[in-house]
């Protein structure tokens, strides 16, 4: 029992999401067994006690949020930060982002048929993307991948809980790489 | 550029097809791939049938309207315009005869279906995204973006910036440290003089010195003879500065004095006691 109470302790103190071996930091007693054992005692006491907050996996942690019926309530709070949304762009370019990763910039322009430049720029200040490295061909282009902001900001649980492409109307999963060329790829890859 | 002239170029001048014009907002678009594919949807067209004349010709009456804005927003319409102008161009040209399934469409069609994905997965992380603003961790603010150096305010007067450089300690210049190797050991020198002692009952350190020619032989023939003198295995007489300086036979020369003093430096410590000075 005293497990699941450092446990919340600690999920209670914590900004963001903690992942278990990070909390079996906290105490000699606890391993990453222990504190997964702690978190679904946590879990079923929350959700039959209908507390206000419940247990919730995100970027592959675990963290304590309120649940959706008193987002109205606490939305009139100053005190509470207002959640932020991106732009229409932005998305885009996330998207983009996630399904490509690793992706340069010049292939987000590509896509999108727009310049990305400020858009990108917008989604490393707020660390939803980062970089990984940098890619083949002229000039080395940086490449971005998406971080666990990205995860956090969607409230996924893993990089799994991105909609699949096979769920999608559109099937474009094996895409050609992006040539050089104007060579036409061919159109019935999609299908 | 103005559309009429691409228009009549393209044989869509017909009142049929012009007529078909939409009005479109070019502002609620995200660029041309947008605006490109709100016209294929709209229409219901076949998307690996575009009927490029006429998209092109309602594509150029809808960035009509952005000529009046900057050329930044403006560039990425027109140079799709260019685009289609050119697949148009390329349709009306015999296809390559090493190719007959060459379709100039292609590479626009799959461009269009991919953004189109892109703007489905879009749509699917902003569902994501209001789901997630429902809920409130116990801190979550969204990152500030950080200051920017330019934006930090002057307002310092010179009596600060002067007082905190007073309290900043000059940089020190790096020390350098010469180390030259002891190119002749102790040890050497310690068997040199017990040796001798072991022979004779005592010797002027000169002679010790002679075979080398290099001081540091005579500094550390000196030293090992401190040493031993400390110990009492020696002991050094010189009647006034200057003077020769001899070298006795000591008390503990053929005790254990010698052992005792490598079992203390593998010990790491210095001398066993304090000197009764040097006589």
């Amino acid at each position: 029992m005293r497990n699941a109470a450092v446990v919340e302790a600690i999920l209670f103190a914590s900004d963001a999401p903690l992942t278990a071996d990070e909390i079996a930091c906290a105490e000699e007693a606890l391993d990453e067994d222990a504190v997964e054992a702690a978190l679904a005692v946590l879990k079923a006491e929350y959700d039959e006690s209908g507390r206000a907050f419940e247990l919730r996996k995100v970027a592959d942690g675990v963290q304590l949020m309120t649940r959706p019926e008193f987002a109205p309530c606490l939305e009139r709070f100053d005190a509470v930060a207002p959640p932020s949304r991106l732009s229409g762009p932005a998305l885009e370019a996330l998207a983009i982002v996630a399904y490509r990763q690793p992706v340069s910039r010049v292939e987000i322009d590509y896509v999108r048929g727009v310049n990305s430049t400020g858009v990108v720029r917008t989604l490393l200040d707020r660390e939803l993307i980062r970089v990984v490295g940098r890619g083949e061909g002229v000039g080395r282009p940086v490449l971005y991948g998406t971080s666990s902001k990205f995860m956090e900001h969607f409230g996924f649980a893993s990089m799994d809980d991105l909609p699949r492409p096979e769920e999608l109307p559109f099937v474009l999963r094996e895409r050609p790489p992006l040539r050089e060329s104007t060579t036409p790829s061919d159109p019935e890859a999609g299908e | 550029m103005t559309t009429s002239a691409v228009l009549s170029k393209l044989g869509v001048s017909d009142p049929s097809v012009a007529t078909d014009l939409l009005f479109i907002e070019t502002d609620r678009f995200n660029g041309p791939l947008d605006l490109l594919l709100h016209l294929v949807r709209i229409q219901d067209i076949d998307i690996f049938d575009i009927p490029i004349a006429r998209i092109t010709g309602q594509f150029l009456a809808a960035i009509e309207q952005l000529e009046e804005k900057g050329l930044d927003e403006a560039g990425e319409f027109l140079e799709m315009a260019a685009s289609l102008v050119h697949i148009k161009a390329g349709m009306l040209l015999p296809k390559p005869a090493d190719d007959e399934d060459f379709d100039p469409r292609a590479e626009l069609v799959s461009r269009l279906m991919e953004y189109e994905l892109v703007r489905e997965i879009a749509s699917r992380l902003r569902i994501a995204e209001n789901d997630r603003c429902h809920r409130f961790g116990k801190g979550y603010f969204p990152p500030r973006p950080k200051p920017r150096v330019a934006d930090a305010p002057l307002d310092v007067t010179w009596e600060a910036v002067f007082k905190a450089a007073l309290r900043t300690d000059p940089p020190k210049e790096p020390r350098r440290h010469r180390m030259t190797p002891r190119s002749v050991a102790l040890k050497d020198k310690v068997k040199l003089i017990v040796g001798t002692m072991r022979k004779v009952r005592r010797i002027e350190f000169s002679k010790l010195v002679a075979p080398w020619k290099q001081r540091t032989h005579g500094v550390m023939t000196l030293l090992a003879g401190l040493e031993l003198g400390r110990r009492r295995i020696v002991s050094l007489k010189q009647r006034k500065p200057f003077s020769p300086l001899w070298i006795y036979r000591g008390e503990n020369l053929n005790g254990n004095g010698l052992e005792r003093e490598s079992r203390s430096r593998k010990q790491g410590s210095p001398g066993l006691q304090a000197p009764r000075g040097i006589e």
